[in-house]
């Protein structure tokens, strides 16, 4: 048994090393400016998945207004920016605290909600949210929104030349959000998540603080969201509200989880890869200008996924990687509550 | 002042028989089927388009053009039942939400693809015409839809207490085993409340023709309203809903005209979070018997 295990281990951390080898190395390989955003959205969209899937996927509350945590980093960063010249090195963390308080209030009305009444509070949230900021005229630019000031390849601030910096950045932050979920899945809180996510008032009914856990998963999927969100404004100099606090954020951090597979480690992950393969498939194909062709294409593979394969796809990936691989030791990767 | 605000009272009062055919929808099926329907305001746009070009191209008069888009969508929504629900049912919360979620997301992009995002109008006889009544003004589009929507409601209500089927409905809603022991069969009551619901969001579509423009995402003005009513009018009771969506009408109303033109969505949404927080029942609790 011991031997099996040990041989798991070693295999899953060289799937681990050769990814992050490949994600290391990617920039260098490919110098193309185009294909280089690509990567980009899909690790940051990747990273927001991850953190929506804390909330979403192990605890089961199904959020559809993460945008709120993601609008409120960009516009933190930014007004520290642009009103008092702070760097976006601080801004990213102040954003990041800011989404934290923030997620407690909202937290406080929406825990006492289930399944879709919390799904339609934390839509009213955001929206509230982005109506707010498109009052806010003289403090926050109001419905115009504003550029961010071009500073030449300034690492200090957060903008470079080269569009492989803000690569390594979005690897980085991926690379948190999952290192996060690896620490929490293991620990007590991993356990005490999925508790409350299988039947809530069982979990209760054991003794687990189902109001104390989830304010504390939301407080961390909070804060990662607003990183994401500074980052992103960082990344495309502009801010408006319709930007920051949009819907298409919160829809699309639920998507890529339930895609790949909601409550699991690379689900998000899996889930992004697909689907911007899709979009950027589809571009080509169709060229842009098309609206509304993307969104059709993932509509209708979040119906086959919920019909069909409501665990996600990556367990399509690990039915493969069974066939091709020693069925047993296969098997004995299985984590003990998949599903 | 005092006319000022009886007007606007008025106004919320018209567009709330609207939220009400919307809400009562919603309501209906979570009722009967205990499912949040995300897509309900698209179906509002399908209605809306189905009118649109009966009107554009064989220039039938949007009212009339109700008899076409109810069994249509009362079909539809038989279809949607049969093969996309009804697979869910008994699941978590993910595919339940998220499926009616994708038929939202679904149906507003195709309807962009076909129909661009260019806003749609019917100009009718009655489009622009009101009349008054003392300082107050009536519009006639209005007045009618607020009129038949009002109709509409009380027939609905008719069909649940009167006819066997309604009442097999509201029994599948109240305890679907026992039902089932009676001899009701449920997929085919459910399919029936799905039906009745998208047509009722079709009639919406017809009835908003005259007076609103058609685009892809117009349902989403509608189906928020309609959550924040089903909610406040506590989720499944109908003539809560039906209250609750002119309450709805009133509030956006009178936030448009006091707070300011774009205050109308925060004033609901506002009232949306408070019930959720001080009465998350609603406010009349149980389902309408």
């Amino acid at each position: 048994m011991g031997a099996v295990k040990s041989a798991r281990f070693t295999r899953s951390w060289s799937w681990v090393a050769a990814l992050a080898a490949a994600g290391l190395v990617l920039p260098v390989v490919v110098a193309d400016p185009f294909a280089l955003d690509i990567f980009i959205r899909v690790l940051l969209f990747a990273f927001i998945g991850v953190a929506w899937n804390l909330m979403g996927g192990y605890a089961k509350q199904l959020s559809l207004g993460h945008a709120a945590f993601f609008g409120l980093g960009a516009y933190t960063s930014t007004i520290l920016l642009i009103r008092f010249g702070i760097s976006p090195w601080i801004g990213i963390l102040a954003g990041g605290l800011v989404a934290m308080a923030a997620s407690l209030p909202i937290g406080a009305l929406c825990f006492r909600l289930r399944g879709p009444y919390f799904a339609i509070a934390t839509i009213a949230t955001a929206q509230v949210l982005m109506l707010l900021f498109l009052k806010f005229r003289d403090f926050a630019w109001g419905a115009e929104g504003t550029t961010l000031p071009n500073l030449g390849d300034a690492p200090l601030m957060m903008q470079f030349e080269s569009r492989a910096a803000y690569y390594y950045i979005a690897l980085a932050l991926l690379t948190l959000g999952l290192a996060i979920t690896y620490c929490i899945e293991r620990s007590w809180i991993g356990f005490y998540l999925v508790a409350v996510g299988e039947d809530e008032d069982a979990a209760e009914a054991v003794g687990v603080d189902t109001t104390k856990i989830k304010r504390h998963i939301y407080l961390i999927s909070a804060f990662l969201t607003a990183l994401a969100g500074t980052f992103y404004v960082e990344y495309i100099y502009f801010i408006d509200p319709n930007t920051a606090f949009s819907f298409n954020i919160s829809v699309e951090a639920a998507l890529v989880s339930i895609v790949g597979g909601i409550g699991t480690l690379w689900g998000p992950v899996v889930g992004t890869v697909l689907l911007e393969a899709t979009s950027a498939l589809l571009q080509s194909w169709l060229g842009s200008g098309h609206g509304g062709v993307q969104l059709t294409v993932y509509s209708l593979i979040l119906i086959a996924v919920i019909l069909w394969r409501p665990n996600g796809l990556i367990g399509l990936f690990t039915d493969l990687y069974q066939r091709f691989t020693h069925a047993g030791a296969a098997r004995a990767r299985k984590v003990p509550f998949d599903g | 002042m005092l006319a000022t605000l009886a007007q606007a009272v008025i106004n919320g009062l018209l567009i709330g028989g609207i939220y009400a055919l919307v809400s009562i929808g919603v309501t209906l099926i979570f009722g009967v089927v205990k499912i949040v329907n995300f897509a309900q305001g698209e179906f509002v746009m399908i209605g809306m388009y189905i009118s649109f070009f009966l009107a554009s191209s064989f220039g039938v008069d949007p009212l009339l053009s109700l008899l076409i888009s109810m069994p249509t969508l009362f079909a539809i929504g038989v279809l949607v039942q049969h093969f996309l629900i009804r697979r869910v049912l008994g699941l978590g919360d993910m595919p339940q939400i998220f499926l009616t979620f994708a038929l939202s997301l679904l149906l507003m992009n195709v309807a962009l693809l076909l129909f661009t995002a260019n806003y749609r109008t019917v100009q009718t006889a009655y489009s622009e015409s009101s009349f008054h009544i003392g300082p107050l003004y009536f519009a006639v589009a209005k007045l009618i839809a607020f009129v038949i929507a009002m109709l509409l409601s009380a027939v609905l209500y008719l069909f649940l207490h009167g006819t066997d089927l309604g009442k097999a409905m509201r029994a599948a809603a109240q305890n679907r085993e026992v039902a089932m022991l009676m001899g009701i069969n449920p997929d085919r009551v459910f399919c029936v409340a799905v039906g009745v619901a998208l047509a009722l969001a079709g009639a919406a579509g017809s009835l908003l023709m005259p007076f609103y423009p058609a685009y892809p995402l117009v349902g989403q003005v509608f189906v928020l309203m309609a959550f924040v009513a089903v909610v406040l009018g506590t989720l499944g009771n109908i003539t809560g809903a039906l209250i609750a969506s002119l309450m709805m009408g009133v509030a956006e109303s009178l936030g448009v005209q006091f707070v300011g033109a774009d205050s109308g969505l925060i004033v609901v949404f506002v009232l949306l979070l408070l019930t959720l927080a001080l009465r998350p029942n609603g406010l009349f609790g149980g389902w309408a018997r």
